[in-house]
């Protein structure tokens, strides 16, 4: 029999602690809308989403409250939609036209986001792939719930670094496109090494051609949780504080594996994975830089803080991992920047600058994400802090990502609003010296050597 | 899925308020299967375990009313399926 203890406790996480479930995603498969008319394209594309996923946001609410757990986002991730439109597009205005389809049926089945406006270039780029990522600026600009993300490099193919260059002038126009908004376009714009196929959360999610035609993936959180249970092993060693992390995350992540069962079985769609994440929010305590901060550091970004984040990533995969039948996706620590207040502030005071968070990548789960970067730093630049952050990934055989912003009109400092989720954040200075004539050699980084491993 | 519910209460004690709930319960055939309670200083905790088998509502109108229940005692109370809870805590 249950335990008052017990149930006071997980109420608790849930009233004072933001534990909540991030995101219920459907992911479906648009490969069977293929069609080389575009009107007839939109249309299939159109009527599978809202078809398929038309009760997600029912569903989802419907559970959220049998069981008292909130679940943030409703989302739908669907095939790379450069594979999709391919024999349809010729231009990238036609692809802006499957944008502004997806869109539609975003509005219409009322999900926060759809995600899979992508292309996956690691070794090379198809005419598609190539219209697909010129479209992009425009496409974000024209929309309003469309995520977009390329996958530039893989441990196993190496870096494209022609798309990688590509990529630097792309974020810079997405940018410009939606000056009027700090540059808003970009928070939706994601770049990839090694990307997941199943991966819940925005902006980097995509439905993978392995993947069912439907099938229903959840992304947990709990960062103010874990918190909380730090905060009550101060000064204990760290077999004491690796397995408070452990615990913990097993019970964030159970209630994951329970709402993604529950939506798998009312939707009558297969149950995928459970992303074992801990995402934070700009709400107060719901904070990654809070965690580090209980560890042990004055800010986070202060020497330890990498290893803390790897102690933090690794406690929460083995905690989750029994938790859930199937584990997948990014699984780990998220650190975007204007997303967690704490880190933003960390960010403001100078005690967490990008190199720091491209040291940090290393050891969590995604990558550089939601930096505010000046707006004048140039599309070369953006590319080597890219290249940089594939390399990473390439090598250490990991998902790495990069989402910067570089705010149009903005310099080192000034503050820039994205809304909601989002946050706030104060622009980070970037490295001011060059590495065009690096970027701009063009062709592909070959894939790194899988043994002699040092 | 079972139709087990767990039924929470927390607010400032006084006389009446499982009562209150009770009645409730009573009016709309709620069997109560478990119930336990602890008062800190002068707040109440309180928990049971409810099988919804006979009640004719919906979940969502059990909320309301609770909620309504609820603010006529000066409390939150709050209906959960139990299994949220089962999965949390047990293996």
């Amino acid at each position: 029999m249950l335990d008052l203890n017990e149930v006071f406790e997980t109420n608790k996480m849930i009233a004072s602690e933001n534990l909540d479930v991030r995101t219920v995603t459907m992911g479906i498969s648009l490969l069977d809308c293929c069609d080389p008319n575009l009107d007839r394209l939109c249309q299939k594309i159109y009527d599978k989403i809202v078809s398929s996923a038309g009760a997600l946001v029912a569903t989802a609410d419907e559970i959220a409250l049998e069981y008292g757990i909130p679940i943030t986002n409703k989302r739908v991730s669907v095939t790379p939609i450069a594979l999709v439109g391919a024999a349809a597009c010729h231009t990238p205005a036609d692809f802006v036209r499957i944008a502004c389809t997806l869109e539609k049926a975003a509005q219409k089945i009322g999900v926060n986001f759809i995600g899979g406006y992508s292309a996956l270039v690691q070794k090379g780029m198809t005419a598609a792939d190539r219209l697909l990522i010129d479209s992009i600026p425009q496409a974000l600009a024209q929309t309003e719930h469309i995520c977009s993300s390329v996958s530039l490099a893989s441990t196993k193919t190496g870096i494209d670094m022609d798309a990688v260059r590509l990529m630097g002038d792309i974020v810079k126009q997405t940018a410009a496109a939606t000056r009027k908004q700090d540059s808003l376009g970009c928070a939706k714009l994601v770049v990839f090494c090694n990307p997941t196929d199943d991966n819940p959360f925005m902006a980097g999610a995509f439905h993978g051609v392995t993947e069912a035609d439907r099938v229903i993936n959840v992304g947990v959180s709990g960062p103010g949780v874990v918190r909380t249970a730090l905060s009550k092993v101060r000064g204990a060693n760290f077999e004491v504080l690796c397995e408070t992390i452990k615990k913990t995350a097993f019970k964030v992540t159970r209630v994951g594996q329970l709402v993604a069962k529950e939506a798998s079985r009312r939707l009558n769609v297969p149950f995928g994975i459970v992303d074992l994440s801990l995402a934070p929010t700009p709400a107060v305590g719901d904070s990654i830089a809070d965690i580090i901060h209980e560890m042990g550091m004055e800010y986070c970004g202060a020497p330890g803080t990498t290893a803390a984040l790897a102690i933090l990533n690794d406690q929460v995969k083995k905690g989750g991992i029994m938790a859930s039948s199937y584990v997948g996706g990014l699984s780990g620590a998220f650190i975007p920047v204007s997303e967690d207040s704490s880190m933003a502030e960390a960010a403001r005071i100078g005690a967490l600058t990008l190199e720091k968070l491209e040291a940090m990548t290393c050891v969590c789960s995604v990558g550089l994400d939601m930096i505010a970067i000046p707006g004048d730093t140039s599309s070369e630049t953006i590319a080597g802090i890219m290249a940089d952050e594939m390399a990473i990934g390439m090598v250490n055989q990991k998902t790495t990502a990069v989402r910067l912003i570089p705010v149009i009109g903005k310099k080192a400092g000034e503050t820039c609003s994205f809304g909601g989720l989002l946050g706030d954040a104060t622009i980070m200075p970037v490295n001011r010296y060059s590495c065009a004539d690096f970027v701009n050699r063009g062709g592909r980084i070959p894939a790194p050597i899988h043994s002699f491993k040092n | 899925m079972t139709n087990r519910t767990v039924i929470t209460l927390v607010g400032k004690d006084h006389t009446g308020i499982i009562a209150a709930v009770c009645n409730y319960f009573a009016q709309n055939n709620i069997n109560i299967l478990d119930i336990s309670q602890t008062t800190v200083e002068e707040y109440i905790n309180m928990m049971m375990i409810v099988d919804l088998d006979g009640y004719r509502k919906s979940f969502p109108e059990l909320v309301a009313d609770l909620e309504k229940v609820g603010k006529q005692v000066g409390c939150i109370i709050k209906a959960q399926h139990e299994d949220i809870f089962n999965m949390m805590h047990r293996i």
